[in-house]
This record gives structure tokens, sequence and C-alpha cells, in this order.
């Protein structure tokens, strides 16, 4: 659990009663092992324990369902029918013109270099053969988009001008973010009907928080002269809003609406597991069901760049313009916007005329698929013993000891060793060493934590005793934050019990913290290399976007050819997304301590070495501290999507249930989801807050 | 563009029908024949192949059809409330729980087995004779020598069975236990997990053991992947057992009131294994559109579906 890794960076604090109290977690834990081998109870959570929460939830739906359905049915076929129309129109079109059309508003927007990416990107989606499936794609964007924008500016409107409710929304939105879209698919289905509507709402749904938050933080940023200069004009509280607060909120309302389309694109493929749309989502998830790096990897790109053009577009569209530009900015830009209209109705009329290549929109691509997945097998049959070792490597020293604990993975074969009682004491003296010289030193927190930590490893996470594991989760989050959230903590693992889920939850953590941890070291440093090397961080930057836009199941494919079914395949498609934000926030990080500091260390006589050691680092801990939060996230959004190479945990529940079409189960599993992440998270950003305050 | 033009002839034959009810009398036996029936496409090409006949034999009757891409679980939403009319190949291994409980309900009516001769068992790579001599007898797994060089990791010290996702409800787990082979069914999570697990061992070279079923694409790709022959057992036992599971064809209730002549087609319709494994190969490996590959089939296949065709016209 990263509670208490996260305690031991804490300062040492002058001795006190909490501190003393701090020293019995321990002795409880240690009590509480010793108790489980006596008392079943204690190792295990009693079945009979368990309340049916998944069956309530299903009764629950059966009561809400007919219900709302009467309404669910009637706007989905009202959207039916604005996605049909708006399908069948941007596949009419001929591509040439909806080509002409989007360099136009390119090179309007974002000059030469806009222009080039639009016509890069539209040559590779013809030339990969996917225009038909990516203009369905982009038109469920497109209807997405604005429903998420408008809901997510009422919500973030509201939440401002009622503070009461800015709380329970920002719950909201956390919760939101981090359900596993998985998990809402078979509601949503029973609601919208079998079709791409449920996939649009999923869509829709999944894109409101980023506007919301935009809008609210915008709001809340408007500086406080500019609101009294209105008051002192005599503005009613509603023309203040309209004619002062929300035109000073603009930057960050557009940037709301970039990241809710960002957000949007990269639900696509999650939506398309319902089916009924042949779009790009569809091609990366048949793909991957053949196993067919070749056709994901291509049709997964085709996202990519829609993504990368939007996102570029749509930043300088709404870019604050300069100076007295604009004025002569905006009717420009609508002539151009009345000229790419033109264009597009001149190409459609064009493809009524008789003699057009009718078949033009479903040119068949003259990218090869079958040469990357030959490539592929052909590496996986050279490289196989290495491949082979470093998945064992792994496994023997990193997975399993965390798993089933030292006492369960230390073995002849592997370790050379088994934990004979002389080699445990040996272990046990040494953590209590560790701990007695961190107590001297002033820091009982850390000494309980080391305690803690050794005995976790030693009996594994799988048999940790659940009391113990309550005991010092809320302990934690006490010492990091304060009674609130360790009473968030208890709640929400005491939740996690009585639904039954302990086993798959503790699976899930240990999953998340092994890759955590890989993340943390290969992204750290690879941070860290790109900080001091412009070359490097250059290089590295497009790789990142790429490994942060790319559907994420098309990283499932390769992490299994290369290390077979199981959990290390999963563990390395997690590692591939979660990695990205440790090497961001590291190098950010690293780069943001102030030069003046770095050359005062360097006067000072330190080395390269000494200096990024024992300055930069230790300075940087705050960003160092938020990336990890966001690996953690990250790694906690991939859980579900592993699932598919045959991980046992949470994510394989929600997997399992949308087979079985149990909503109830599947809505538990993903509250668990949500608890885990929404607890990480607070705690690592109260430890973050911790550091920046010293 | 296909769909602009059926939409315009879908709305065309509509007006037709509205304009001169009395022709349309004749053509009884087709019923509504300007509504499109619509078919689900799952995610495999075999299904998609046996879509596609399914689909040129309909038009063949002067049916229209539409192909609609649907998951294999979702589709049953779909057939319940109309987006998808049939499903051509419903794999009885793998049910789920929401079919058995529509088939209850009668929303959905099975129109009998597509005659795809499917064979389901273990099966094991070439390069696993090398580890296990004795195979394709079952006895060979018995040898712990044979367990240990299929061993990984986690299944130590027992051999790795790769087995079928966990929610299809795989018997293998029980199939280890009453015939006492030392192995440890490690479910694969999907398809794709399954696949790219046995084509990285078949580019290895390396020893796999693992349940699979055929047709499959894959098999029309290479000669190196065996079947085991299983120990007998008693089909009585149902869940214990292992046993070529019957693929079907299932059409929404009302299908034949609304559609007779295509609801008699859809019975009597039959796809071979080998056929299909062709077709496969056809569109996977050389990349050809799956109706020029389809088309060109039926042509060469006349014998095998004009009967159908005929009778359904009756």
């Amino acid at each position: 659990m990263a509670g208490p890794d996260a305690v031991m960076n804490l300062p040492g604090k002058p001795f006190s009663f909490a501190d003393l109290g701090a020293l019995a977690v321990p002795a409880a834990v240690l009590a509480c092992i010793a108790a489980s081998a006596q008392w079943s109870w204690i190792a295990a959570f009693p079945q009979d324990w368990t309340l049916p929460i998944a069956g309530a939830i299903n009764a629950a739906l059966g009561w809400i369902i007919p219900a709302i359905l009467p309404v669910t049915a009637a706007l989905s076929r009202a959207l039916a029918a604005i996605l049909t129309a708006l399908v069948l129109v941007l596949q009419f079109i001929p591509w040439p013109a909806t080509a002409i059309a989007l360099m136009m508003v390119g090179l309007r927007a974002g000059g030469p270099r806009l222009l080039g990416l639009c016509v890069v990107a539209v040559a590779y989606v013809v030339l990969a053969g996917f225009w038909r499936q990516s203009m369905a794609t982009v038109a469920l964007v497109l209807l997405a988009v604005p429903m998420s924008v408008l809901g997510g500016f009422v919500l973030g409107l509201g939440a401002y001008l009622v503070p009461r409710l800015r709380r329970p929304v920002e719950a909201l939105f956390d919760f939101m973010q981090t359900f596993p879209a998985f998990a809402y698919l078979i509601p949503l289905l029973l609601l919208f009907g079998f079709g791409p509507v449920a996939g649009l709402v999923a869509t829709a749904v999944y894109a409101i928080p980023p506007m919301a938050r935009c809008v609210l933080s915008g709001l809340t940023q408007v500086p406080r002269e500019l609101v009294e200069v209105g008051e002192m004009a005599g503005c009613t509280p509603a023309q203040r809003l309209f004619w002062v607060e929300l035109p000073a909120a603009r930057p960050m309302v557009m940037v709301g609406i970039n990241q809710t389309t960002m957000a949007a694109l990269s639900m696509v493929i999650t939506a398309s597991i319902i089916g009924g749309f042949d779009d790009i989502g569809w091609a990366v998830l048949s793909g991957l069901r053949q196993a067919d790096l070749g056709k994901s990897l291509l049709s997964g790109l085709v996202i990519v760049v829609i993504s990368i053009v939007v996102d570029r577009l749509t930043a300088s569209l709404f870019a604050e313009p300069r100076g007295n530009a604009t004025r002569r900015r905006l009717p420009a830009m609508r002539k151009v916007l009345a000229g790419a209209a033109i264009v597009l109705a001149a190409g459609a009329l064009l493809r009524l005329a008789p003699g057009f290549p009718q078949g033009l929109n479903q040119m068949a691509g003259i990218i090869d698929f079958g040469l990357l997945n030959r490539a592929l097998l052909g590496f996986v049959g050279r490289y196989s013993g290495v491949l082979d070792a470093i998945k064992s490597g792994v496994l023997y020293y990193l997975v399993l000891p965390l798993r089933l604990g030292l006492a369960g993975a230390v073995l002849p074969t592997t370790w050379g060793f088994a934990m004979t009682p002389a080699i445990t004491s040996a272990y046990a003296l040494l953590a209590t060493a560790l701990a007695a010289r961190q107590l001297a030193k002033g820091g009982p927190g850390k000494a309980a934590a080391t305690l803690c930590v050794a005995m976790l490893l030693y009996v594994g996470m799988v048999a940790f005793p659940w009391p113990a594991a309550i005991l010092v989760t809320a302990w934690a989050a006490w010492r990091v934050s304060g009674p609130k959230l360790a009473l968030l903590a208890t709640a929400s693992l005491a939740f996690v019990l009585i639904s039954g889920l302990w086993v798959p939850f503790v699976k899930s953590l240990y999953l998340v913290g092994v890759s955590v941890v890989l993340c943390a070291f290969i992204g750290g440093l690879l941070g860290l290399l790109a900080a001091h090397n412009n070359w490097f961080s250059a290089m590295l930057r497009p790789l990142n976007d790429a490994l942060q836009t790319m559907p994420q199941f098309v990283f499932l494919i390769p992490a299994l050819m290369f290390f077979k079914v199981g959990e290390f395949a999963g563990l390395i498609a997690i590692s591939l997304y979660a990695v990205v934000p440790a090497i961001r926030y590291t190098e950010a990080g690293l780069r943001n301590v102030s030069p003046a500091i770095l050359e005062t260390a360097r006067q000072l006589g330190c080395t390269p070495t000494q200096s990024n050691l024992f300055v930069q680092i230790p300075l940087a801990r705050p960003a160092l501290l938020l990336g990890l939060n966001q690996t953690v996230m990250a790694a906690i959004t991939m859980l579900p999507i592993a699932a598919t190479v045959g991980t046992s945990e949470l994510g394989q529940q929600i997997y399992i249930s949308l087979g079985k079409a149990d909503a109830g189960m599947g809505i538990t599993a993903g509250i668990v989801f949500c608890l885990t992440a929404i607890n990480l998270d607070r705690m690592l950003r109260a430890a973050a807050g911790h550091l920046r305050s010293i | 563009m296909r769909d602009f033009r059926s939409i315009c002839l879908t709305a065309g034959l509509g007006l037709a029908a509205l304009g001169g009810w009395n022709a349309n009398v004749q053509a009884a036996p087709l019923g509504e024949g300007a509504a499109p029936i619509k078919i689900a496409i799952n995610e495999w090409t075999g299904q998609n192949v046996t879509a596609h006949v399914a689909g040129h034999l309909l038009e063949k009757l002067g049916y229209h059809v539409q192909y609609v891409t649907a998951g294999s679980f979702p589709q049953w939403i779909g057939m319940e409330d109309g987006s998808l009319d049939m499903t051509p190949e419903l794999w009885t291994n793998n049910l789920g729980d929401i079919y058995p409980k529509l088939l209850a309900e009668k929303k959905v009516e099975p129109v009998g087995d597509l005659g795809l001769n499917a064979r389901d068992g273990w099966a094991y790579t070439s390069a696993t004779l090398a580890v296990c001599p004795g195979l394709p007898d079952w006895k060979a797994l018995l040898k712990p020598e044979c367990a240990a060089a299929l061993a990984t990791a986690e299944t130590l010290p027992n051999g790795r069975l790769v087995d079928y996702p966990a929610d299809w409800d795989t018997a293998s787990a029980k199939e280890i236990e009453d015939f006492k082979v030392p192995f440890t069914a490690v479910p694969a999570g999907s398809e794709g997990a399954l696949v790219a697990e046995l084509q990285s061992a078949l580019a290895a070279k390396q020893p796999l053991l693992l349940r699979f079923w055929a047709p499959h694409w894959l098999l029309a790709q290479t000669k190196e992947l065996n079947w085991v022959d299983m120990p007998p057992c008693n089909p009585k036992d149902g869940g214990r057992c292992i046993l070529p599971s019957p693929v079907i064809k299932v059409v929404r209730a009302g299908f034949g009131e609304k559609w007779p002549a295509a609801y008699a087609l859809m019975k009597q319709y039959q796809l071979a294994a080998d056929d299909q494994q062709k077709m496969m190969f056809e569109i996977d490996q050389n990349h050809k559109p799956i109706d020029d590959v389809v088309g060109q089939w039926l042509e060469a296949n006349s014998a095998k579906w004009s009967g159908w065709v005929e009778d359904a016209k009756k």
C-alpha cells in the first residue's frame, strides 16, 4: 500500500503523544499476523459477513431503468437519428473535399505548420484505408463534444454560483473520471438500447469533468479588481457574470473545450465494445481479437492522428488573439469557415454527378498490415530467451515477493536459499535495527512505517490480515491529512470488505504497486536524462504524446507476444501507459528548480552528481510526488483493460460482469475502483502538500 | 457508396409499396421485402464469412440486408430491441447469461445447426513433442518431465495449460481434476491473448499446451498445431467434459412471420468448417475484400446452395 511509503517522506517532528501512539500500530499489526494463524476470520474476511451489494444494485436498477426508460428511449431515438445523418453526410462527401476544407481552416488557424500537419494526417488516414471508419468516429466525437461542453459548462457554472455545491460536484467529477467505463456500459446498454448511442452517451459523460473543472477554475481565478470594477460600474450580478466574469474566464473555458475533446477521443474505443457502429474503435478491437498488431496499431494511429490535429486546431483557433488582431481575425475566420463549407457542399454535389468514382471513400489501404506482424513474430522467435529471462526476473524477485511475501516466494530454486528460522530472524533484526535508528533520530512515524512495510513484505499483500490493513491505512491517512481522510479510507476499505471483493482488490493494489514502482524507476530515469539533455527531451516528447493518446488496448498485443498470457503482460501494458506522467513530472520538476540555487551549489563545490542528488531532486520533491500521483491514477485507469490479458483482479471482475450483463457486479467493482483511486489521490496530494510547505 | 444507395433503394421500394400495394402480393413469401434484414457482425472473421454468405444468399432471394457490427454479448440487447434480426453463428459453449434468458422468454429463436463441424479441445505446438514424447495421447501429459517443461513461475510445480478466458465458462479445470494431470489452467483473458500466446510460441518454436477450437483462421495458416487425444469421458457428464459444441443460427422472434422466405432459407443454411476456413484465409492473409471472396465462393459452389434458394422461393 502506498500509504506508508508516503509517510516515510514526512519530516521528523518533535516527539509527541500521537507519535508514541504510532508505534502501537506495528505492534497491533504483528498481533494480527500472529492471530491470523489461530483465527481464520482474521486471515480472510468471512464469506457470511459480506452483504449482497451487487444484488441490491441490480434490484435498484430493476426499479430505476423501467421508470426512466421511456425518456431515455426517446432520447436514444433522437440521438441515433442525428448520428446516422451526420455519419451519412461525412461519409458521403468525397475525401478530397473534406481534406481541402480541413486544410483551409488549418492554414488560417495555424499557418503553414498546421497546414502541413493536416496534409500528413489526411494522407495517413487515406493511405491506411480507414477514411470511412474515421468519419464515423469523427461524427461520434462531433456529437458527443457539444453535449459534454454544455453539461460541463452548466455544472461548472452552477458550482461557481453556489459555493456549497463545489465540494460535492468535485467529488462527483472524481467519481466520473475514475469509474471504469467498462462498468457502466451495461446500464447504458439497458437504458439506451443496442447501438452507437450507448457508446455516445458513455463518451459524453466521460468527457464532462474536464470542461466543468476548467470553467470552475477559470471563474474562480478572475481577478478580484476586475469584478470590483464591474460592481462599481453598477452591474447587476447577472450582468457582471455575462459581461465581466465569463469573458475574463474565456481562456480557461477554451482549454476546457480542448481537454473535453481529447477526453472524448480517448473513450472512442471503449464505447465501440458495444458495436453497432463501424468505426475506428471497432477496427482496433477486431484487430486485437485476432492478435493482429498491424491492424490494431495502424487503426490506433488514426485516433492518435485525429487527436493531434483536433488538439492543435482547437488550440490555435482559441488562442488568445494578440493586440487588436481580434477584430480582423474573427471575420477572416468566418470567411474561411464559409469557404470550407462551400468546398464540402461542392464535393457532395460533385459526387452526385454521373461518372464520379463512387468507391473513393472506401479505397483499401496501401500500407501492409502483415509486415509488422511478421516483424514482431520474427523478433519474438529470435529473442524469446531474453524475454523469458526478463519476465522470470521480475516475477521471482518483484511480483511474487509482493504477492506471497518473502515467506512464500523465497525458494532455494529461485533465490538460492529458503526462509529458514535463522534467516527470518536476521530479517526481523535488520528491520528492527533500521526502525530503532529512525526512532533515535526522532522519527517515530518513520520507524513505525518501516516496521509495517517490513511485515507486509514478509507475509505478502494477499495474506496480509485485513484488520491490520485497515489499521495501517487509516493511520497513514491520519498522518498525512487528518481524521477526515482516515475516516474516508476506513469506510472505503469497509465497503470493499462487505462487498466481498477484498481479494481481487488486494491483487489489483499490488499490480498497481508493482507497476508504479517500475514506472517510477524507469520514468524517473528517463525524466532525469531529459531534464539534462534538450536533445533527448525533444526525442522523448512525441513518444510520450503517442503513448498517451494511443488507444490503451494497443499496448496489450506486444506485451502479450513478448511476455505471454498472465500478470506480467498486464504489468507491462499498465507500465507502458503509466510511465508517461512519471517521465513528464520528473522532467518538469527538475527543470523548474531555480538556476540560482544550482549555481550556488556549483560554487560550493558540488560535483554535478552531488548537485543532482542532494540539491535538485530534493527541491523537486513536491513535483515528483504529484507525478507519482498521476502515475498511480494512470495505472488504475489501465487495470480493467489489462484484465483482457489474463490478470485476475478487479478489472477481471468488471470484464466478466460485462460478459454476463451483470450490471450490479460491474458497478460494485467500479465503485471499489473509484474509492481506491480517490483515497490514494488524496493521500499522495496531502503528502505533496506537506513537502511543499517545508 | 453502399449505404446511400441502399437507403435510396429502400426509400424507392417503400414508395413503390405505398403506390402499388397490389403489385407486392405476388411476392408474398418474401414478406416485408422492403425492410432490410439486419445481420450481426461479431468480432471474428469466421463469423463475418458466415454472415456475408447468408447475406448474399438473402440478396439472391430479393431481400435487402444490412450488416451491423455487434459485440458478442451486447448483440443480445440488439436482438431484443430490434436493432438486429439474426446472428448466424452462435457457439453454444460460450453463451453467457443473456441468451438463455431471451430464449426462455421466447424473444429469440434458434433455427438449427450451422453444420460447422467444430472441434474443441486441448492442443499443443509441434515443439511440445520434444518435451512430452507420446503425444497426441493424453497420457503423455501425466509424466512429471512433461509438466515441468511446461511450467511457469505462476504455475510451479505444475505445468501450464492456457485456457479459454474466464468468462467463457470453460471445463478445463474440471478435466484436469478428473484426469489428475499435473497441470494448472491459466485463463487467457481474451481471444486475442490466446492467439497471441499461440503465435509467439509458434514463432519461437516453444512448447505450449492450450485449449483451442476449430475452425479458426490460425489453423489455415499453420500446420504446427496438433490436437491432444482426449481421455474418454461420459457425454452425460456435461460440465466436466470437453465436447465439440454445436454452432447454431439464431433469429429474432417474429422473423418467420416478417420474412417467410428468408426464414426458410436460414433454416436450411449450412456452412462447412473447411469452406469457412478457406475464405478466412483469403480475407485475413491475402487481404481480399470479404464481399469478393464470398461472391467467388458462391459462384464456384452453387451446387451447395441453389437448392436452399429454390426451396425458399416456393
